[in-house]
C-alpha cells in the first residue's frame, strides 16, 4: 500500500485542473432535465471532447487517453472540485461504452465508440417496462427477426435521457416463446427510427428527464444486436460490468457534496441541532470511505482482479449516503428548504439535489434488489422458496 | 497511489487466521470462561507463531513489520475473540517502544514472549490485563516481576466480557501517540469481531428453518444481513488508510484513526444487534457462542476513545477547519 501520488499523477492533476479552470462554464448550466439545459450539457460534452477529456480511460483509438483507473479518479476529483456540469453522456461512457468494448464486434466498436466519446451521440437507457421494473426478466417488448431486421413492438418506460437523447439501448425479447432471462437480446436503436414514439414523463421536480418509449413495428438492423442473440441477459449482467459498478458514481461527486454540506453547516451552526452536526460528520466519513473503497477496488482491478456482486454494496452505500447528505442540508436550511430560489437569487440546489437523491436508491436496480443480490451472492443465503 | 493490500500481507493474515481458527475456537472461549481465563499454552502458541515480535525490529529479534501488517493481524485476533493480550503488547506497545532508542532489551523480551505490556491512558481508564502484565506502559516501567495469573474478582473490575480482565486507573501521563496506536488496533479488532458476528448470523440463517425454509431465504432477514455487509465493506478501507497514514507519519493520521474507530465501532454495534436478532431466542442465551463476540465489541467500541471523543476530533478537523476537505483531498 502506497498512499502518495506519483509526480506524474500530480502533473496530470494539475493539467486537468488548469484545463477545467479555463473551460468550465462560469455560471451553472440550466438543468439537464429541460430541453435548453440538455442542449447546453451536450455542448459541454463536445467541449470536453475537444480537449480530449471525454473519457480518459478509453483507448486512444476511440477518443480516450488510454489512462488507468487512478488517473480516472484524479480526473473525477478535479472535475467535481471544479463544479463542472453533470455528464449528459453518462449512459454512453459509463454504461454502454464498456459493454461494447467487452461484447461488441469490431464494426460495432468502430461505429459507436468514437461518436460516443466525442459527445456526438447521446444515449438513453431502455430497460424498464410498465410490468418489468425491479423484475427485469419480466420484459415483454418483442424484437422479432424479419430478414435483416428486428421488428420491435411494445413499450419501455422510465427511460433515462430518452426525452432528448439520440440513441437508446436495452433488452428485448427476440424469442417470443421464451420465458424470464432466456430469449432476451441487447439491442441498440436510433430513437428517431420510424415507429418510435417518445412521451416525456414529468418527474418529481417538474421537469422531464426520462420518458416512455412506444415501439410500433420499429425496424432495427440485426447488426445492432450487441453480444449473441438470446444472450442479452448475460451481456447486461456480466461481470464485465465491473467497470459500471465502479464508474457509475465517482467518489469526487460525493466528496464535493460533503464539502458543500460542511460549508452550509458553518453558515447555520448557531441554529443547527446536535444531531445535524453529527450527520454532517457522518456525511464526510461516508464520502471518504467511498473514496477509499473506490481507490481500493481500482487498485485491485489494475492488479488483475475483478469485482462482481460487490458492486451492489457500492450502489447501496452511495445512494443512501447521497440521500442522507441532501436530507441533512434540507434540515440545515430549515424553513428556507422549501423555496425554489434562495435569498441570494440562486436556485435552491440542495432542494433539487434532495429530490434527485430520492431516485438513487431506486434506479440502476432498486436497493431492495441490491440487498437480495448481496445476501444471495456474497453471503450465500438461499433464494426465497428454494429451501 | 496504490490502495492495495500486498499478497504478503494477505498471506500472513491468512496464515494467522488458519492457525487461530484451529486453536482458538468457541470451545476454548468456553473453557477460559469456566476456569482461569488466561492460558499460558495459548500465549506460547502465539509466541511460536512469532506474533509478539511482529513489529519488533529485526535487530531485536522480531520481524520488523509495519502497522498495517499488525492491524491485519489484529483483525484476526478480533475474529476469534482472542483472550490473550497480544494486541496491546505486540501491536501497540512494541511499535511505540521501537520508535525510541534504548528499548532493545524490552523489545527482545516482547519478541520472545516473556514481556507482556499493559497500557494506561487517562482516556481509557480501565487497564486491561495488568495482573498478568510484566510492565505498564507508558514509563516508568513497573518492574520485571511477572504478575500472577488471575481473573476478575479480587480487586479487579468485572467486565460484561468474561474474558476481559480490568484493573482500576493508575496515575499515568497522557501519551497522544499511545492513544492513536491503541485506537487504531482497537478498530482493527472491532472489524474482526464484526466479520465473525456477521458470519455466525449468516450461518445460522442458512441452518434454522421456519415456515418450511431457511430463515435466510426471507427478505426481512436477508436485508438486515446485507446492510451489515455494507457497513463492513465501508469500515475496512478507513482502517487500512488509517494504519498506513499512521505508519507514514501523515499529518492527519489522527483524524483517519478516529474515522476508522467510529466506522468499526458503528459496524460492530449494528452487526451485534443484527446477529442477535437473526439468532432469535437462541441469541438471547449463554449457550450460543455469539455473546462472547458481542460483549467484546461492546467493550472495545467504548475503549481507547469512545464515539463522542472520536467525533469531537473529527469535528475539529472537518468542521473546525483543521484540514482541507473535498474531492482534491482524498488522502
Amino acid at each position: 500500500m502506497q498512499l502518495q501520488y506519483t509526480p506524474a499523477q500530480h502533473k496530470f492533476r494539475m493539467e486537468i485542473r488548469d484545463w477545467l479552470a479555463a473551460h468550465v462554464p462560469k455560471t451553472p448550466l440550466v438543468t439537464l432535465e429541460r430541453e435548453d439545459g440538455y442542449h447546453a450539457h451536450v455542448e459541454w460534452e463536445r467541449t470536453l471532447a475537444s480537449g480530449n477529456w471525454g473519457m480518459v480511460t478509453w483507448p486512444v483509438e476511440y477518443g480516450g487517453r488510454g489512462l488507468d483507473l487512478i488517473e480516472w479518479l484524479i480526473f473525477e476529483e478535479e472535475y467535481w472540485a471544479a463544479g463542472a456540469p453533470l455528464r449528459a453522456n453518462q449512459n454512453g461512457i459509463f454504461l454502454l461504452g464498456p459493454t461494447i468494448m467487452e461484447y461488441g464486434t469490431p464494426e460495432q466498436k468502430a461505429r459507436f465508440l468514437t461518436p460516443m466519446a466525442a459527445g456526438e451521440v447521446i444515449w438513453a437507457q431502455a430497460w424498464s417496462e410498465p410490468g418489468a421494473g425491479s423484475d427485469m426478466a419480466a420484459i415483454t417488448t418483442k424484437a422479432i427477426r424479419d430478414g435483416d431486421h428486428y421488428v420491435i413492438n411494445g413499450q419501455k418506460t422510465w427511460s433515462s435521457r430518452a426525452a432528448y437523447a439520440d440513441w437508446g439501448f436495452g433488452l428485448f425479447r427476440t424469442d417470443p416463446e421464451s420465458k424470464r432471462h432466456k430469449g432476451l437480446s441487447f439491442i441498440l436503436f436510433d430513437l428517431d427510427t420510424p415507429g418510435v414514439t417518445r412521451r416525456p414523463i414529468r418527474q418529481l421536480h417538474g421537469d422531464t428527464g426520462f420518458a416512455e418509449l412506444f415501439f410500433d413495428d420499429v425496424r432495427v438492423p440485426v447488426e445492432n444486436c450487441l453480444g449473441g442473440v438470446g444472450e442479452g441477459w448475460n451481456v447486461a449482467m456480466a461481470t464485465a460490468g465491473f467497470e459500471r459498478g465502479l464508474m457509475l458514481r465517482a467518489p469526487g461527486r460525493f466528496q464535493a457534496t460533503a464539502a458543500r454540506l460542511v460549508d452550509l453547516f458553518r453558515q447555520h451552526e448557531a441554529t443547527a441541532a446536535p444531531a445535524v452536526r453529527e450527520a454532517v460528520l457522518t456525511a464526510w466519513m461516508g464520502a471518504q470511505a467511498y473514496a477509499y473503497n473506490t481507490y481500493a477496488v481500482a487498485a485491485k482491478i489494475m492488479a488483475g482482479g475483478k469485482i462482481g456482486a460487490e458492486a451492489s454494496l457500492n450502489k447501496i452505500f452511495w445512494s443512501e449516503l447521497d440521500r442522507m447528505m441532501h436530507r441533512t442540508a434540507m434540515q440545515l436550511l430549515g424553513a428556507a428548504a422549501e423555496l425554489r430560489t434562495l435569498g441570494d437569487g440562486n436556485v435552491n440546489a440542495w432542494l433539487d439535489g434532495y429530490i434527485f437523491s430520492l431516485s438513487g436508491p431506486i434506479y440502476a436496480g432498486s436497493n431492495e434488489i441490491q440487498r437480495n443480490i448481496t445476501a444471495e451472492r456474497l453471503l450465500g443465503l438461499p433464494r426465497m422458496g428454494a429451501g | 497511489m496504490d490502495l492495495l493490500l500486498t499478497s504478503d500481507q494477505l498471506e500472513l493474515a491468512d496464515g494467522v487466521r488458519s492457525y487461530l481458527a484451529g486453536t482458538h475456537g468457541a470451545d476454548v472461549l468456553r473453557r477460559l470462561d469456566a476456569g482461569p481465563n488466561r492460558d499460558p499454552a495459548i500465549w506460547q502458541g502465539l509466541v511460536d507463531m512469532g506474533l509478539p515480535g511482529l513489529c519488533v525490529p529485526e535487530s531485536a529479534g522480531g520481524l520488523g513489520l509495519g502497522l498495517l501488517d499488525a492491524a491485519l493481524i489484529a483483525v484476526e485476533c478480533g475474529r476469534v475473540c482472542l483472550a490473550e493480550p497480544l494486541v496491546d503488547t505486540a501491536f501497540v506497545a512494541a511499535p511505540l517502544l521501537a520508535g525510541t532508542a534504548g528499548n532493545d532489551d524490552i523489545l527482545s523480551q516482547i519478541a520472545t514472549g516473556t514481556a507482556r505490556i499493559a497500557l494506561a491512558h487517562p482516556r481509557n481508564p480501565w487497564i486491561a490485563d495488568l495482573e498478568t502484565a510484566t510492565h505498564l506502559f507508558p514509563s516508568p516501567l513497573a518492574g520485571e516481576a511477572t504478575r500472577p495469573l488471575g481473573r476478575a474478582g479480587e480487586g479487579v473490575l468485572a467486565s460484561v466480557d468474561p474474558l476481559r480482565n480490568l484493573s482500576p486507573p493508575q496515575e499515568t501521563p497522557e501519551n497522544p501517540a499511545l492513544l492513536n496506536h491503541a485506537a487504531l488496533m482497537t478498530a482493527a479488532q472491532l472489524i474482526g469481531l464484526a466479520e465473525a458476528m456477521l458470519s455466525q448470523a449468516t450461518d445460522y440463517a442458512k441452518l434454522r428453518t421456519q415456515f418450511g425454509q431457511p430463515i435466510g431465504a426471507f427478505q426481512a432477514v436477508k436485508h438486515q444481513l446485507a446492510s451489515a455487509a455494507v457497513a463492513l465493506e465501508f469500515a475496512r478501507p478507513p482502517l487500512w488508510v488509517a494504519a498506513q497514514q499512521l505508519q507514514d507519519g501523515h499529518p492527519h493520521a489522527a483524524t483517519a484513526i478516529s474515522h476508522a474507530k467510529i466506522a468499526a465501532g458503528d459496524a460492530a454495534t449494528a452487526i451485534a444487534e443484527t446477529a442477535i436478532q437473526v439468532h432469535g431466542a437462541m441469541g438471547y442465551t449463554y449457550e450460543v457462542d455469539l455473546h462472547f463476540w458481542m460483549k467484546r465489541s461492546w467493550a472495545l467500541t467504548a475503549a481507547w476513545g469512545d464515539r463522542a471523543f472520536h467525533l469531537a476530533r473529527l469535528d475539529a478537523a472537518v468542521i473546525g477547519g483543521g484540514m482541507d476537505i473535498g474531492p482534491r483531498h482524498s488522502f
